[in-house]
């Protein structure tokens, strides 16, 4: 087991966020975490991530418990995060960028190594090294995040909504290149709006609902669920 | 001992000014301690002024004294005044003692022998009015103009004036955000000082005015007694709490709250910022203005020291330690610190001293606390925003807990039947446009948010807007709202170009909105919420916020009963709750008090931004029932929504965006099976999506 | 003196207060740029850093206008009363970071401000309290060596003055562009919580740029003693505005705008002076404020833009 959720409740002030929510990732799977606006998505990425610290229960990575651990630490650790809408250093280039992907490990030949398999994997990456990361387009962004996350060298790479504003053929792409780092060893945890797209690479998935997880299972079996429709698209139905 | 005497007299002071010293203030601080509990209130109220009337006689008449008093009571009036522009509408003025000086100089100028042009017939009429009177000239012969403006007269005038520069100064700062208005503020506050000392001419610049005429009453001249001075620095510090909380309580206060609480929710709920940020700037300067009348009337000199940026900031360490916002705190922190100032302090030297003199301890000895009072206030300010942010009597007052039959009570959610709700809603299907956006294109810098956008929303009709996050909704409501500036295109209400109006203007016009993140005013009741939101609906203007006629009173009510009638769309979910702030409700109810606020304003059409996001599915089965009421009331609905369900219940017509272009648009049923919008928002595998919805 | 001699001059005088304001604006805009708070105290840490210099120059035996040391010993303790000024100052920076300011960084409105005013208070009174009123000679340990160009004249402290300035500016700028912490410092004031999850502590960070800006003030009150011959407590308020005025001039948030807007100003001044007159030079540094705030006010070379999007 690489990741576990035991039990997590976060709360934003008196906002109770996430209920007794549990996760289980083997290393190596591809696992989408699906729901509506507002269901805790992002809220979970943050609790891996340490932003948010729990109120309860414990995350566990790589059999130790990571709950209290200061975001650093867990970066350390080998976990990397792929933000929501990016969020690249605007006024940064994009070899900075990168750099900064790699902020707690020392330059040298590991950090040439890791440089070189971003640009094989996004040649366009390697074309826009010098220039200033806010002016991309929003794919060349998503592919420079990405990439700033595999500077880190992570065992978990966790994904918050990578298709969001982007075009459909950008989201193909940015899914295939998902599965590839996946075949690379690299274990994938994604947030998606996307649910048909997120289900045909993941393994598994689990399906969040105002702070609760309502579904969970094989990618495939979900995506035969006729229920999983409506569960991200409308609610109303699951409930009864 | 040479000094002997001297000793004499600081071991034992006068009984009397030992009593005043102990007893005065704590009955003041007892009396406001009693402010809170309504039941004593007004009992409250009438032993402060009684307290107040009888001060210069509780104490043997000691001059000092009430001096002391008079000096706090007119730092009262400046905290009042400072009160309105940070407390009230949360825009923080460094330099707000230029506004005194103003005051101060327009008496000052206008009755010392300052300005004295030769005398002519020009003069006569102000002779007449007394407002000046010949004098023999200083140097060669002839008449000279000398001025003598009455103090009552100067009064209304310095206020007048100084609000006139309290707008001048406040303009060029109303698009800047709070801590560049700070350093604004902070360089207008320096630059007055240095005009008085370098215009000579009319300041007589660093030397000072000297001879600045007396108040006189029917004839008899205050002179340098204090009394009077007291009476009339009393008097002005009732009136100014009276006008404070007054305008605090109407609905111009709200308006200063509200843009305290969220500027950009303010202007959408319909507040004109523009006008209500520089009203506080004027109010609060004419405060200013008027004290710094009293107060070189009362020292009869004025010179360019007594305004530098140490008064403006020992006014704002007064209402952060009395309690930014709170009327009846800074009152409190102005009199605890001039007191601080001109008595405890010198006690505490003199006592040192003499404790200096026993221990044998020069240092003790030659202490001074009197100068370290600077020093003080800096400790108080850090201490006060380190450890009590909301001052000694906060603004915010504890609020009444619900009852258990209140909490326990059975949830209803709330029918339509019984209610009146008039004047919302009416609306007849005619098939006319009630919205009609047409070629809209919206950038942000290269990014494309919005790219020729026809949306067309049919009076009394539910227009839905779909779409992948990132594909333009919420910027779409924010460009009918104006809080983005369309690049080009139109958009027409009711035939009406909207575009170009600033905000409030557009809820005036009839379109009210809710946010997707929440954008209530936090610290804000749940009735004040909605009061907001009605603000263009409601008259009331200053001087009826001060003096509440009966038109006031009743335009007040009618406003807080159509709250309530809204409230009660919701059952008893908000009902029992208007008097709660907002910032202790759960999630799903301030998703309603949004909703709620919106309706409040009594729109011709409600725009929501995904209103059902995080609640759970009773929750938005509920709230979609109510949508579909309010629409059955006849008010057009233009909604963005992500659960397909709600959307499929409730919308007469779909719009689907996807990277800011409309890809499809018609019924619901049509619109779910377009192949474009099942790619847009499935991505490859859209047949096999297909296949499984089927 | 000719005009061309006096304009001469005065872009001489100009540019050495320009180099004081410069390095006084560097800490404003460091803070600002990660934060967006406007420091305060930083005026007042200013002022304290020409004392501890004008302390350090006397334990050495230097005080008043006696030129006793020369050459290399003069160096060495001109060195030594630069880095004692700039580490004591510093400290003091981080000291009030993480007392009075770190509580606060989740509060939102004018909280941070009013303490950072607070505290600026608290240190001008207490020099006030302990130093005394009157202003003190500030030891001129230079020796007189005068150049003539023209009419103006390019006295040695000036050279010196500008050297210094440069040295410790083209220090910064090198840190802040090219090494890791540096770049981890740009990253947090662009997006703190992304920075944060790259692994930046941020925490050390903010840390980081109060030392720098107070040691850079503490360098700068120490140019102002040996540019004036005196120190006060009173100087922090009036020279810290400008270099505030600096700043936002220079688009605050942007450390080589903070650096021109700064000998900006000093010209502004030096000029205004000469040309106007001394008793408004305020008011036109004020007016220059208001003017770039409201028409301009990402400044001339901005980023940060300081009003509402």
């Amino acid at each position: 087991m690489l990741l576990e959720f035991k039990d997590v409740d976060t709360h934003y002030g008196d906002l109770h966020v996430l209920k007794q929510v549990n996760y289980a990732i083997e290393r190596g799977e591809i696992i989408a975490l699906l729901g509506g606006n507002a269901s805790g998505k992002s809220t979970t990425m943050k609790t891996i991530m340490g932003v948010v610290r729990p109120t309860r229960g414990q995350v566990i990575f790589d059999g130790q418990p990571i709950e209290k651990l200061p975001t650093a630490e867990r970066v350390r650790r080998g976990i990397a995060p792929v933000l929501e809408a990016r969020r690249l250093f605007p006024r940064m280039t994009v070899f900075e960028n990168l750099e900064m992907g790699a902020y707690l490990r020392k330059h040298g030949a590991e950090f040439d190594q890791d440089l070189e398999r971003v640009y094989t994997l996004f040649p366009r990456v390697k074309e826009r090294r010098t220039q200033i990361a806010g002016t991309l387009s929003g794919g060349e962004q998503q592919m420079v995040a990405m990439g700033r996350a595999l500077m880190a060298r992570p065992i978990l790479l966790c994904m918050d909504e990578p298709s969001m504003g982007l075009s459909p053929i950008f989201v193909e792409q940015v899914f295939d290149i998902i599965q590839e780092i996946n075949r690379q060893g690299t274990t994938i945890f994604m947030v998606e709006q996307n649910a048909n797209m997120a289900l045909s690479i993941a393994n598994r998935a689990y399906v969040l609902q105002t702070g609760q997880v309502v579904l969970s299972g094989a990618a495939d079996e979900l995506r035969r669920n006729p229920l999983i429709r409506e569960a991200y698209l409308g609610e109303l139905q699951v409930a009864v | 001992m040479a000094n002997g005497a001297t000793t004499g007299t600081t071991t034992a002071p006068p009984a009397g000014t030992e009593t005043g010293t102990i007893t005065a203030p704590s009955l003041l601080t007892r009396s406001i301690a009693w402010i809170p509990e309504a039941r004593r209130r007004q009992l409250g109220i009438g032993l402060l002024i009684v307290a107040a009337l009888a001060f210069p006689y509780l104490i043997d008449s000691n001059d000092a004294d009430v001096d002391s008093m008079a000096n706090a009571a007119a730092y009262a009036t400046l905290a009042l005044g400072l009160n309105i522009v940070v407390g009230f509408a949360g825009l923080l003025d460094l330099g707000y003692a230029a506004f005194f000086a103003i005051g101060a100089y327009t008496y000052g100028i206008l009755t010392a022998y300052q300005l004295q042009p030769a005398w002519n017939s020009f003069w006569d009429v102000f002779q007449f009015l007394g407002l000046a009177s010949p004098v023999p000239a200083d140097v060669g012969t002839g008449m000279v103009v000398h001025f003598t403006l009455s103090f009552w007269l100067a009064l209304p005038l310095a206020a007048a004036l100084a609000s006139f520069f309290g707008v001048v100064f406040g303009l060029p700062t109303l698009r800047l955000r709070g801590d560049y208005l700070a350093i604004v503020t902070l360089g207008f506050g320096e630059i007055t000082p240095i005009v008085v000392r370098n215009w000579s001419d009319l300041t007589n610049g660093a030397a000072g005015l000297n001879g600045v005429a007396a108040p006189q009453l029917f004839g008899w001249s205050f002179g340098v007694n204090s009394v009077p001075y007291y009476y009339v620095a009393i008097a002005m510090v009732a009136m100014l709490i009276f006008i404070s909380i007054r305008l605090r309580d109407s609905r111009i206060g709200r308006a200063w709250m509200a843009i305290r609480e969220d500027e950009i929710a303010a202007g959408a709920m319909g507040v004109d910022r523009t006008k209500f940020k520089l009203l506080a700037f004027a109010i609060g300067a004419a405060f200013a203005g008027m004290t710094g009348v009293f107060y070189v009337a009362k020292l009869q000199t004025a010179t360019p020291e007594m305004f530098g940026f140490p008064v403006s900031v020992m006014i704002l360490v007064m209402i952060v330690f009395g309690g930014i916002g709170s009327v009846w705190g800074v009152v409190l922190g102005a009199f605890i610190l001039q007191l601080l100032q001109s008595w405890w302090l010198q006690d505490l030297t003199q006592w040192t001293h003499v404790l200096g003199r026993m221990v044998n301890s020069t240092i003790l000895q030659k202490a001074d606390f009197v100068q370290s009072i600077e020093l003080i206030f800096g400790i108080i300010l850090v201490v006060m925003m380190l450890f009590r942010r909301q001052g000694l009597i906060p603004a915010v007052r504890p609020q009444k807990a619900l009852t258990f039959d209140q909490q326990h009570a059975e949830i209803r959610r709330g029918g339509f039947s019984d209610l009146k709700l008039q004047g919302l809603g009416g609306e007849v299907r005619t098939g006319a446009a009630a919205l009609e956006i047409k070629g809209v294109t919206v950038r942000f810098g290269g990014l494309v948010a919005l790219n020729n956008v026809d949306i067309t929303v049919p009076t009394g009709s539910v227009v839905a807007v779909i779409g992948p996050n990132g594909s333009g909704k919420s910027t779409l409501f924010n460009a009918i709202t104006a809080l983005v500036e369309a690049d080009e295109g139109s958009i027409r209400f009711h035939g009406e170009e909207m575009i170009g109006l600033p905000p409030h203007v557009i809820l005036a016009k009839g379109i009210a909105r809710t946010f997707q993140n929440l954008r209530l005013f936090p610290n804000l009741t749940v009735m004040d919420n909605a009061l907001v939101s009605q603000h263009t609906r409601l008259k009331t203007g200053v001087l009826q916020a001060i003096f509440r006629p009966p038109s006031t009173r009743a335009e007040e009510k009618a406003a807080r009963e159509w709250a309530m009638e809204v409230f009660s769309i919701f059952g008893n979910r908000l009902v029992p709750r208007t008097e709660q702030m907002v910032a202790g409700l759960s999630y799903a109810n301030r998703r309603r008090i949004e909703i709620a606020r919106a309706l409040a304003s009594r729109p011709r059409i409600l725009l929501l931004d995904e209103p059902t996001a995080g609640m759970n599915p009773a929750e938005t089965l509920e709230l979609a029932e109510q949508i579909k009421s309010l629409n059955d009331l006849g008010l057009t609905v233009l909604l963005i929504e992500h659960k397909l369900d709600v959307v499929t219940r409730l919308a007469d017509t779909v719009y689907v965006l996807d990277h800011g272009d409309v890809i499809a648009s018609g019924k619901p049923d049509e619109v779910r099976k377009n192949e474009e919008v099942l790619r847009a928002y499935l991505g490859r595998n859209a047949q096999a999506a297909a296949a499984g919805a089927a | 003196m000719t005009y061309t001699d006096l304009l001469l001059q005065q872009t001489i005088n100009g540019l050495s207060l320009g180099a004081m304001y410069s390095l006084l604006a560097l800490g404003f805009t460091l803070v600002y740029g990660i934060l967006e708070l406007i420091n305060f105290s930083h005026f007042n840490v200013f002022m304290i850093g020409s004392f501890v210099a004008m302390w350090t120059l006397q334990m050495f035996g230097l005080s008043g206008q006696d030129v006793i040391l020369a050459g290399l010993p003069l160096a060495g303790v001109l060195l030594v009363a630069f880095v004692v000024t700039m580490g004591f100052c510093g400290g003091l920076g981080v000291v009030i970071e993480r007392v009075t300011l770190r509580p606060l960084r989740n509060v939102k409105g004018p909280a941070a401000m009013i303490t950072s005013i607070g505290v600026s208070y608290i240190l001008f009174n207490i020099v006030l309290l302990t130093v005394g009123a009157d202003s003190k000679n500030f030891p001129n340990p230079l020796p007189t060596i005068r150049y003539q160009i023209g009419g103006a004249t390019l006295d040695f402290r000036v050279i010196l003055i500008w050297v210094i300035a440069l040295l410790l500016m083209g220090a910064l700028y090198m840190f802040v562009q090219r090494s890791r912490l540096g770049r981890a410092m740009r990253a947090t004031a662009q997006d703190q919580e992304a920075a944060r999850m790259m692994g930046v502590e941020v925490d050390k960070v903010i840390m980081m740029a109060f030392f720098l800006g107070s040691a850079l003030a503490g360098a700068g009150g120490m140019i102002f003693g040996l540019y004036y011959n005196f120190t006060s407590f009173i100087i922090g308020f009036t020279a810290g505005l400008r270099a505030f005025t600096a700043a936002v001039l220079g688009g605050i948030g942007n450390v080589p705008g903070a650096m021109v807007g700064g000998m900006l100003i000093g010209l502004i001044e030096a000029m205004g002076g000469q040309f106007i007159a001394t008793a408004w030079t305020d008011v036109i540094i004020f007016s220059i404020l208001v003017l770039v705030l409201v028409f301009k006010p990402s400044g001339l070379f901005g980023r940060v833009a300081p009003n509402k999007s």
